[in-house]
């Protein structure tokens, strides 16, 4: 343990001074769709980033998996533009575009030179916007969606997470898969999707983020008269169910798994207090990131029960989801629990200390900054911040770790990580 | 008009105490250091009979080195919120660590005292033996694993290549320390490089070689490495999954041969984007797979050249079919020039896309340097593509995949569809 006590000292946080973060700048269209820019002079590409908020959470039950097939239904075409065109557009400038669907949104983005980003963006609006949705493309798209359904499946780990999801969340959507039941799949109609795209992509609903060398581009001029511009605003305030996670436990049985995994799921607050979960970084990390975390050191390199354990903090509008993933033997599981339970009932009781907060502050601290590096990564952080309402700077969520301390954590989180608040799945080889 | 490459703002090469080249490439940006120390050996170096030795051995040096144990080194590079790797690959053992630039001053120093003075302490050996054995089994739940493991036998066999970095488990499970020992003292001896990228501090030298003499090696010179096995072959592994694996693949060539360009912009026409062959043809126009592309790491010796796709059980014939049609159409007729065009795009497009953090600079700079091949070898290879024509590439696939292996995995009634249509197919026979 020789050089621990001061490591610190010699080390000062790295401040605001040693460089200056770069400033989002937050606009929106007449029709209400929010825009935000952030000049990234360095960067070899723009980065546009569309998002929308309509992940699976806002699927009906007969929607099963329909924000993630029109997903992928977006690159098959729009009225202007033949199935692939896109695509190809963007690849023969050397960039590349792609989307992802999660429970509460979705996001479209494109790496294009920025000569080339006025183009990229007007058929990237039109293909989001305006999506042709053709009968013989859906049922091909179908295929492909049920094999992608079918791998996940192939994969026991992915299997056990999802059920962990589907009792701990009760009937709330984040329990559902976000690829959809294979029979709602199976059953679905090019105009069932058409309603779903028509209801959700308005114009309070979406956020456009531009990211990267910004200097002489202006994009916003072309916007009002876009697709974009043109959106209605929604008719009806749906707003997410809050999420209510259930304490419990169960055990999984699976064939074709290897190793034994502890799986452990809990509740923080919602993303709109980004405060809380800053914090919630800052508790996962000295939990479980590192050698030297709590759960690391006790589990892996002490008593060395499980080849690995991760605490993930899930950043989610409805209620933020920290999932704990332990792999392990399955003569071990019963110690394993015993001891990610002393872990955390220690930590109920005896604060953490302040070496402990220092490293998880700078962990967290400079994991954030070097993920700024890439103009991609700005957009979507920019860009997912905007579209729910959240106007913050780059540098501000380093100024809320920085007011994260021992006592506050002890008050606000650390209650909220107690094993009785848990739902624990065991799932050991069938 | 096409993606900018960022240059460099500066670089400047010295040599270390020893002969290790450091290459210094600054940059402005955010005050972040990313630095790579690239060892040639790597698991294709591990001796008969103790697989797995280079990776067992990467993961221990930072169990303690120098004055620092174990814990008091994580406290350290944990405690700065840095990032500090050491991992083999086939080829080398790669030491990467990332940090705040203000941190240089106390983390440089680790990268050279690793490698010189490790502890290596029996139980912290044990530890990463045993989490290296779990790993190994816990992979086998991945059935793309299963299905990448068999066709690495059959493209390698029991060469250098022939096994997971990772190691064999009833070899690693016997590796001790005297072995690791010898590993160890042999770290550097057959060639090294240092790339550090971003916000470079000034002495940094001096931080590199703070309580140490340098590493003794030499600049890594260009070698032939290892090559694979002769010949089409095939095996399955039964697996209950819903799908089936399908991985069909060559021995190929060393990074920086004449062909390997070549076959670089072919990777780009069948597996970049969603504009590539194998996704259009594949995924958009049958439906056959979500997950679809080509595999084709670089080497020092005759690198992978690999299709993959995985597809539903009652569809393994067409999957199958299809696949064997787009590695025959490679052979039989020339891409277009169109075609052509796109691949150099996306070959481009890659570059630039691969140089926007700092990691990424140092690390592709480390691996070329580590190939005995010259720091600037992207760029020329950006400038020699632009001469290749389709017929070169024709020739290039003529040459090197004419003769593919099959590795297939899953349910059995699947395994004998897509076996019968191999066994009918041109290369089998």
């Amino acid at each position: 343990m020789e050089g621990t006590t001061n490591v610190y000292s010699l080390t000062p946080l790295p401040g605001s001074s040693l460089f200056s973060l770069p400033e989002p700048q937050h606009n929106s269209l007449t029709n209400g769709v929010k825009l935000v820019e952030i000049d990234l002079p360095e960067a070899p590409v723009v980065c546009l980033d569309l998002w929308c908020c309509a992940g699976s959470a806002w699927e009906s039950r007969e929607e099963s998996g329909l924000a993630h097939f029109l997903e992928h239904m977006v690159f098959k075409g729009s009225a202007k533009l033949e199935s692939g065109q896109f695509d190809l557009h963007v690849e023969a400038l050397g960039g590349n575009s792609n989307a992802a669907t999660g429970f509460d949104d979705v996001h479209y983005h494109v790496l294009i030179p920025p000569e080339a980003s006025a183009d990229a963006l007007e058929l990237l609006l039109d293909l989001v916007l305006q999506p042709r949705l053709d009968p013989q493309d859906f049922a091909m798209e179908r295929q492909v969606v049920l094999e992608e359904l079918a791998q996940s499946e192939d994969q026991p780990e992915e299997v056990a997470f999802q059920e962990l999801l589907r009792q701990a969340c009760g009937n709330h959507a984040y329990g559902l898969p976000i690829l959809g039941r294979r029979d709602a799949l199976e059953a679905h109609r090019p105009e069932q999707m058409a309603a779903f795209h028509q209801r959700r992509y308005r114009s309070d609903r979406c956020c456009l983020a531009i990211a990267g060398p910004l200097a002489g581009l202006h994009l916003q001029p072309m916007l009002n008269a876009s697709p974009l511009g043109r959106l209605q605003p929604s008719e009806s305030t749906a707003s997410l169910e809050p999420l209510q996670l259930k304490a419990g436990s169960t055990r999984l049985e699976l064939p074709r798994l290897e190793a034994a995994r502890l799986l452990m799921a809990w509740q923080l607050p919602g993303a709109a207090d980004q405060d809380q979960v800053m914090g919630g970084d800052l508790l996962t990390t000295l939990l479980a990131e590192g050698r030297r975390s709590r759960l690391v050191e006790r589990l892996r390199e002490r008593l060395r029960l499980v080849e690995s354990i991760d605490l993930d903090l899930n950043v989610l509008e409805a209620g933020c989801l920290v999932l704990l993933e332990a792999v392990c033997e399955a003569e071990h599981l019963p110690a394993v629990k015993r001891e990610v339970h002393q872990v955390l009932l220690e930590l109920q009781d005896t604060a953490p200390t302040e070496s402990e907060l220092l490293r998880a502050r700078r962990l967290v601290g400079n994991g954030y900054r070097f993920s700024l590096e890439v103009a991609g990564s700005v957009a979507a952080m920019v860009g997912n911040s905007a579209l729910w309402g959240r106007q913050h700077n780059l540098e501000q969520p380093l100024t809320w770790l920085e007011q994260w301390d021992a006592t506050r954590l002890t008050q606000d989180l650390i209650p909220l990580l107690h094993p009785e608040r848990a739902f624990t799945l065991e799932a050991v080889p069938a | 008009m096409n993606v900018a490459i960022s240059p460099a703002v500066a670089v400047r090469e010295l040599i270390l105490p020893g002969g290790c080249p450091l290459h210094l490439v600054e940059r402005h940006g955010p005050a972040i250091l990313s630095a790579k120390l690239w060892m040639r050996g790597g698991s294709s170096a591990d001796a008969a009979g103790a697989r797995g030795s280079a990776q067992l051995l990467a993961g221990v040096l930072s169990r303690g080195c120098g004055t620092l144990s174990g814990d008091a080194l994580a406290d350290l590079v944990e405690g700065c919120g840095a990032g500090l790797r050491c991992e083999a690959a086939e080829d080398g053992t790669l030491i990467s660590l990332k940090c705040a630039s203000s941190d240089a001053e106390t983390l440089l120093p680790l990268l050279l005292q690793m490698v010189n003075a490790p502890w290596l302490v029996d139980d912290q050996i044990a530890l990463e033996r045993q989490l290296n054995l779990q790993t190994l089994q816990r992979q086998k739940e991945d059935p793309f694993q299963l299905a990448h493991d068999q066709l690495r036998g059959l493209l390698y066999g029991h060469g250098p290549y022939g096994h997971d970095p990772l190691g064999v488990d009833e070899e690693l499970c016997h590796v001790q320390r005297s072995h690791l020992q010898t590993v160890a003292s042999q770290l550097g001896g057959s060639g090294a490089v240092m790339v550090l990228a971003g916000r470079i501090p000034e002495q940094v030298e001096e931080m590199l070689l703070k309580d140490n003499a340098g590493l003794q090696t030499h600049t890594p010179i260009r070698q032939a490495g290892p090559s694979g096995t002769d010949g089409s072959a095939f095996a399955s592994a039964e697996d209950d999954t819903e799908q089936l694996v399908l991985m069909l693949g060559a021995t190929t060539t060393p990074l920086g041969t004449p062909q390997a360009l070549a076959l670089r912009l072919l990777h780009c026409h069948l597996g970049v984007g969603m504009s590539s062959r194998l996704f259009v043809a594949l995924r958009e126009e049958h439906g056959l797979a979500y997950d679809v592309g080509v595999h084709h790491p670089a080497r020092l010796g005759d690198a992978p050249f690999v299709f993959h796709l995985s597809s539903s059980s009652e569809r393994a014939a067409e999957a199958m079919q299809q696949l064997l049609t787009e590695w025959q159409r490679l052979l039989e007729q020339p891409i277009s020039q169109s075609d052509l065009d796109l691949a150099l795009a996306k070959f481009r497009g890659q570059e630039a896309l691969g140089r926007q953090t700092s990691s990424q600079i140092a690390d592709r700079h480390a691996l070329v340097l580590g190939h005995g091949l010259p720091f600037d070898f992207a760029d020329r290879c950006l400038e020699q593509a632009k001469q290749l024509t389709p017929q070169d590439l024709q020739q290039a696939a003529q040459q090197l995949l004419k003769q593919p292996s099959l590795s297939l995995c899953g349910p059995a009634s699947a395994i004998k569809a897509a076996e019968a249509v191999w066994q009918t197919s041109f290369f089998s026979r």
